[in-house]
């Protein structure tokens, strides 16, 4: 369960940093190699997955709802709150329930700004690592608003740390 | 001035949240979609700071999924979108441009409010 706290924590740990790195510029190197390492070796080992069947779906539903939100924000010039409402709604309208909350994920994936991801395979990638990350933090912070878009975050801050973009 | 505008608006979009959640069955999405909707068609044309405004219905919109196990009454969802509303107006420079941010400074201030409800709800029952 630790593990499952730590990887949500993720966005708001980076968050501190961002706000915190200016004060010690030398250390912000070792402290992101420090979280990667987390991300890649401790992560996979200690975080539990529950079903493995449910993580193709969702990983799938997931980077369709990123890839929609980030093309309807971006080359349609909808902007990311309207396009990630559009999702959101298109969603409620075919999906089940829970799929519903998959779809709207990836939606807050894919309203990540151009500067962030300039091609759409980082959109896809992020929206896949989403999807994974929902099966793994299925149950943490269960019932708390905001819990989605924490998630959306540390998958975006996942790709952003190892493929690129930079923070 | 700006922030007590942003306050009102963000109390405002918590009480349509909690209304059309605790009045009508659409889903947790279907709420906050139409909320985000709506926020971001019609601020930006009326107000000078509307985007900003925008993002904090946004975020607020968010608040509002919580659970009612999480949140039960009205002044309890209220009290969250105020802090929602103030993380927004402040952290505007914090993780600019990664999806998902609203939702963090959402699920923040959900948190800010519910672990020391639930703490002090633990002490009260041991103390029973």
């Amino acid at each position: 369960m630790l593990c499952q706290h730590a990887l949500i924590l993720l966005p708001l740990f980076v968050a501190t940093l961002e706000l915190a790195i200016p004060f010690f510029p030398k250390t912000s190197g070792l402290i992101y190699l420090s979280l990667v390492t987390f991300i890649f070796i401790v992560a996979p080992k200690r975080c539990a997955i529950g079903d493995w069947r449910k993580i193709l779906p969702s990983a799938l539903i997931s980077a369709l709802g990123a890839v929609a939100t980030f093309a309807l924000a971006n080359h349609l010039d909808l902007g990311p709150l309207v396009a990630s409402a559009i999702v959101g709604l298109v969603g409620t309208f075919f999906l089940a329930e829970d799929d519903q909350l998959k779809i709207y994920l990836g939606a807050f994936v894919g309203m990540t700004s151009v500067a962030r991801f300039p091609s759409l395979g980082l959109v896809v990638v992020a929206g896949l690592v989403g999807g994974v990350l929902w099966q793994v933090l299925n149950e943490t912070w269960n019932g708390v608003g905001g819990r989605l878009g924490t998630i959306a975050a540390a998958a975006v801050l996942v790709v952003v740390l190892t493929l690129g973009g930079g923070l | 001035m700006s922030v007590l505008l942003a306050m009102s608006l963000g109390l405002l979009w918590g009480f349509a949240g909690h209304t059309l959640r605790k009045r009508t069955k659409l889903s947790v999405v279907a709420v906050s979609s139409w909320l985000t909707l709506v926020a971001a068609l019609v601020l930006p044309r009326f107000f000078h700071e509307g985007y900003l405004f925008a993002l904090i219905c946004t975020a607020v919109s968010y608040v509002v999924m919580s659970s009612s196990n999480r949140l039960e009454k009205l002044w309890e969802t209220l009290v969250v979108c105020l802090i929602c509303t103030l993380l927004v107006y402040f952290g505007q420079d914090v993780l600019v441009g990664i999806g998902g941010r609203l939702g963090t400074l959402a699920a923040l201030s959900a948190l800010i409010f519910i672990v020391p409800k639930v703490h002090f709800g633990l002490l009260k029952a041991r103390r029973r």
